[in-house]
């Protein structure tokens, strides 16, 4: 099995270690190597009138990350994982981005930050422009489950959101290469009212049939690997019914393939990718068209 | 010809310190920022030993480590390791490895958790290659 290489960012306001160890169930699907980034905004440091450029405080704030991530390191090394960190000044997304590069990551794990006015009209965007410049999938990991409880294991019953797009085909093939911390996935597909062009009962059964038949090709590929699978229809908004599907179920996570529309239009077409990355209580697995399997 | 000395730490603080304390004291340094460089420079340059960091990017300090000791040509270079890591942690990160299959590699000539004293890195430098 090729190792693989999981990029956690954090700024510790929003993943901490036990969202970090939540995740070493990764380990049966190859991910071996667990690279930390912390992203020290500029904005805390640079320059400030009257006193410049804030050293001891960049200083102090590297320092306080660096004992964080020995500390977790300390853990994962102990588990036989590789570990690696960075601790950098900048802007956070092209920090996350270069870095994703120059380590050449399979998954990007982020939280979803605490935001002001502006960010959370733009919010989800910042994700979905890592998606389009990496071609990586990113996990916008949320691991309080709506009970308070810790999501132990995330990748136990995704909620696979099917809409046959390219993107969504890559969901399919990046969601079988985790198939052994898998144990059942919950493929759907969510029938817009748009769809229904016509209001004839035969045609609208046709819909259901051909979607229907989509779903249990996409499961049986789970069954081939050992891995229960079960598929549902819903109809109404894409949003709702997925977050819908996803509490009836009991799903772990919700996965879904990104349009690689560029993140202003996807912000303003309102799309799947922007609203889990917004607003859905469960992590969001969200893997863009042009991920490299 | 003085002997040369490759210290791998991704701290350029650190480098710059270790680099001065060898070049002090009659040391040839030579730098890398990680793992998979300095094990590059390894092969490249023989050095007469190795000081170096765990926590780095690209490669750890205890998967460089580990491939020093299973390599033919590398293993008899002596290594101090020195690391904000505790030596527990490498020691049991070693031992996990083993586990999953790798072989099973000897403990490190000398191991320092950091920060460092100048003149103790001297010395144990000293003791180690003369």
């Amino acid at each position: 099995m090729k190792a693989k290489k999981l990029l956690f960012v954090t700024q510790f306001e929003e993943l901490w270690f036990d969202a970090l160890q939540s995740l070493m169930d990764l380990r049966k699907a190859g991910f071996n190597h667990t690279v930390f980034l912390h992203v020290i905004d500029r904005d805390k440091v640079a320059m400030h009138r009257g006193k410049g450029y804030l050293k001891d405080e960049e200083v102090k704030l590297r320092e306080m990350a660096n004992v964080r991530f020995i500390d977790w390191a300390e853990s994962l090394f102990e588990q036989g994982m590789e570990v690696g960190a960075y601790i950098v000044v900048g802007n956070p997304l092209p920090k996350i981005i270069s870095t994703a590069a120059e380590e050449n990551v399979d998954l990007i794990v982020t939280g979803r930050h605490k935001q002001g006015k502006l960010e959370e009209l733009y919010g989800g965007s910042e994700t979905l422009e890592i998606l389009e410049r990496t071609s990586t999938p990113v996990l916008v990991y949320k691991y309080m489950l709506p009970s308070g409880k810790v999501n132990e294991r995330p990748f136990e019953r995704p909620l696979l959101t099917l809409d046959w797009s390219p993107a969504s085909g890559k969901a399919v093939e990046y969601l079988l290469s985790f198939k052994d911390v898998l144990k059942k996935v919950i493929a759907i597909h969510v029938i817009n009212e748009k769809e229904f062009k016509s209001t004839s009962a035969m045609e609208i059964q046709s819909l259901r049939k051909e979607n229907k038949q989509k779903l249990e090709e996409v499961c049986s590929l789970f069954e081939k690997e050992g891995i229960e699978a079960e598929s549902h229809l819903y109809v109404g908004s894409t949003f709702e019914q997925i977050e819908k599907a996803a509490s009836e179920r009991e799903a772990t996570m919700i996965v879904a393939g990104t349009t690689g529309k560029s993140p202003l239009k996807e912000m303003f077409l309102g799309s799947v990718g922007t609203k889990l990355t917004k607003h859905s209580m469960l992590p969001s697995l969200l893997v863009p068209a042009s991920v490299k399997l | 010809m003085s002997k040369k000395v490759l210290t791998v730490d991704d701290d350029s603080d650190i480098s710059i310190f270790v680099k001065t304390v060898l070049e002090e004291n009659g040391y040839t340094p030579l730098v890398a920022r990680n793992g998979e460089t300095g094990l590059a420079i390894a092969r490249d340059e023989s050095p007469d030993l190795i000081i170096l960091d765990v926590l780095m990017p690209k490669q750890s300090g205890i998967r460089m480590y580990r491939e020093l000791k299973t390599d033919e040509s590398l293993k008899n270079i002596p290594v101090i390791i020195l690391s904000g890591i505790a030596k527990r942690t490498f020691l049991r990160s070693q031992e996990a490895l083993t586990e999953f299959g790798d072989e099973s590699i000897p403990e490190p000539d000398v191991y320092i958790e950091k920060p460092v004293d100048p003149m103790e890195l001297a010395g144990t430098v000293k003791s180690l290659i003369g």
